[in-house]
């Protein structure tokens, strides 16, 4: 009886206008939350550079081959793109200045050599665990990273063998060693694979092996820095390509490409989600004024009922459930258009190559979480202030 | 319950010259029980009175106790006890809901109070000859209907204090005179006290004093 008497007096259509906004900007915010999610995770699993992070070289031209300008990096190069606003960090990455070997070492696997090149970088740039990516003097193994296109050629060489191909797990299991040589003496140290990158076109082995076979086989001294890993700020990957323009330098193609793609849709996307906001928070104002409408719409049953002795608390909770039920509707009606839309979004996604993980992102769930929280509060604050208004008149 | 006024003065009628037997800005005490008249003339603020009271009116100087505790300072948990189950008011404008029929709007405050007499609210209905009006929605009824339907709706709540705001302005003396046998039947099953206000010296209600506005 109660709930027909404060619930009698309504102007529907400013209800449905209010519901309508809601629901779209609901679907556009959950749906921005999550692609703005998934494309930041986009490639971060499969490869081994942290976030962001590009190895940059100079880009080799007939001045550079004629040995008019260098194709090094100096420290004072080095220092200026540290302290530019959109760079997180620089750092060199270090190269061998002396002759490697690698050839397997595993009584399973016949014996295969090759020259090869290594590079040392920083462990902040990596996405390896700490405990994995360490050396230091007298431990039996160096850890390492392989380029993966080195993993199809050892494969190729183990087809013309006759001996079944192996995979990355099989390979990490494999026992490889390294020689290395100064041109007089020379030393082997056992070597076990961690993981592979499409990323670099070196065998990549930790800071502290580099730095001790350069003081053994190289007099201490590193060599000319010809590359360089730089770590951008998020959304600022625009800033940095302009800057590699500008400076003559240049990355492998598809770590640009990938950064470049994930720059450009994730700033469509927080556009997207600005819009969504907005969007919901007046949807949610109207819905909230529209509390206030019906309040004030049905003023005398609320201040009769007060009259007669009804707790406000009972008023305010009728008002509050109501309309927590009318953005519950919503809300579930914003995840279901959002599923709809993600079906249609991933398909157009994975039509130009990109394959994002199916999962709902836990931001776009906590993002709806928050959005029912705020409600709740401001319908609750608004309809017990209100009701409290009329209390004592 | 003791209700005391001490100098109040709501603010509207403080520009009115008060007399000094007036209630206002004077120290007047309603003792439990009793059966009082307020009797005044239009615009003394008989239903300021009765607003200041249930603590809908907070503009006034002075102070008002109930049972020793300043109603300024009650909390809102307090008033709720007051208004369910201490004072009963029959307002002037009778704060009735014309959408609902006259049982429901007498069964409507059981659903927030958990107190309702059906038998009692039919016999009181039925002893103001509003029986046939049971099922009507009190939208259609005449003011005098409205006003036995309003006082049967406070006599079938529990209180200690029935306030009435000119209960029988539309009524005719027949009609005012079931009623005040209503009331005084009803006080004295409660051991209720009952504050009349009218303009009317007709309502002959046997009271036990008057206070004059």
């Amino acid at each position: 009886m109660i709930k027909s008497l404060l619930f009698k007096n309504q102007e529907k259509r400013q209800l449905v206008i209010a519901v309508f906004g809601a629901l779209l900007g609901i679907t556009f915010l959950i749906s921005s939350v999550h692609y703005l999610n998934k494309i930041n995770e986009y490639g971060e699993d499969s490869e081994i550079l942290g976030r962001n992070t590009l190895i940059l070289q100079k880009k080799v031209t007939s001045a550079s081959s004629l040995s008019l300008t260098k194709t090094d990096f100096s420290e004072k190069e080095i220092l200026r793109m540290k302290i530019e606003p959109f760079v997180e960090d620089v750092k060199p990455v270090v190269s061998n200045n002396f002759r490697v070997w690698f050839e397997t070492n595993d009584p399973y696997v016949p014996t295969f050599k090759s020259d090869v090149f290594i590079q040392a970088v920083s462990k902040d740039f990596l996405d390896v665990k700490s405990d994995k990516w360490n050396w230091n003097e007298g431990e039996k193994f160096v850890p390492m990273i392989m380029p993966r296109d080195f993993l199809v050629m050892l494969n190729t060489f183990m087809n013309s063998s006759g001996i079944p191909q192996v995979s990355d797990e099989l390979a990490m299991k494999l026992k490889f060693r390294l020689r290395i040589s100064d041109g007089q003496k020379e030393e082997w140290v056992d070597t076990r694979i961690i993981g592979f990158t499409n990323e670099i076109a070196s065998i990549l082995v930790p800071e502290n092996f580099m730095e001790y076979a350069t003081k053994k086989f190289a007099n201490g001294d590193p060599g000319k820095i010809t590359q360089i890993m730089v770590a951008g700020k998020e959304g600022e990957f625009g800033k940095l390509e302009n800057y590699m323009l500008e400076h003559g330098l240049e990355s492998k193609n598809s770590q640009v490409v990938v950064s470049r793609l994930k720059s450009i849709i994730g700033t469509l996307f927080a556009v997207i989600l600005v819009i969504s906001i907005v969007a919901v928070f007046a949807s949610g104002l109207v819905l909230i004024q529209y509390m206030q409408l019906l309040l004030s719409h049905n003023k005398y049953e609320v201040r009769t009922l007060l009259r007669l002795g009804m707790h406000p608390k009972t008023i305010t909770y009728s008002f509050f459930r109501y309309f927590i039920a009318v953005f519950s509707i919503v809300l579930t009606f914003g995840f279901i258009l959002f599923l709809v839309l993600k079906y249609f979004v991933d398909e157009i996604f994975q039509t130009g190559g990109i394959y994002l993980s199916y999962s709902i992102s836990t931001f776009a769930l906590i993002t709806i979480l928050v959005t029912f929280v705020i409600f709740a509060f401001a319908s609750f604050r608004t309809a017990n202030k209100e009701v409290l208004s009329l209390f004592n008149r | 319950m003791k209700i005391e006024f001490r100098k109040v003065l709501p603010k509207p009628l403080e520009d009115i010259a008060h007399s000094k037997e007036s209630l206002w800005n004077s120290n007047v005490v309603f003792e439990s029980g009793k059966r009082i008249l307020l009797n005044a003339s239009s615009g003394k603020g008989k239903t300021t009175f009765v607003h200041t009271l249930m603590g809908m009116r907070t503009d006034f100087s002075g102070e008002i106790l109930i049972d020793n505790k300043n109603t300024k300072s009650l909390h809102v948990n307090q008033w709720v006890e007051l208004r369910q189950r201490k004072i009963s008011v029959v307002y002037q404008d009778l704060q009735l809901f014309p959408q609902l029929t006259v049982e429901e709007n007498l069964k409507l405050k059981a659903e927030f109070t958990g107190v309702f007499y059906t038998e009692l609210a039919l016999q009181h209905i039925e002893f103001l000859g509003l029986k046939e009006k049971w099922n009507q929605k009190c939208g259609i009824l005449s003011m005098g209907q409205l006003q036995r339907v309003a006082i049967v709706r406070a006599l079938i709540q529990p209180f200690e204090w029935l306030v009435m705001d000119e209960p029988f302005s539309h009524l005719d003396l027949a009609n005012a005179e079931l009623c005040l046998q209503l009331i005084e039947k009803r006080c004295k099953e409660l051991s209720a006290g009952f504050i009349l206000t009218t303009l009317n010296a007709r309502d002959n209600a046997s009271v036990d004093y008057e206070v004059k506005l």
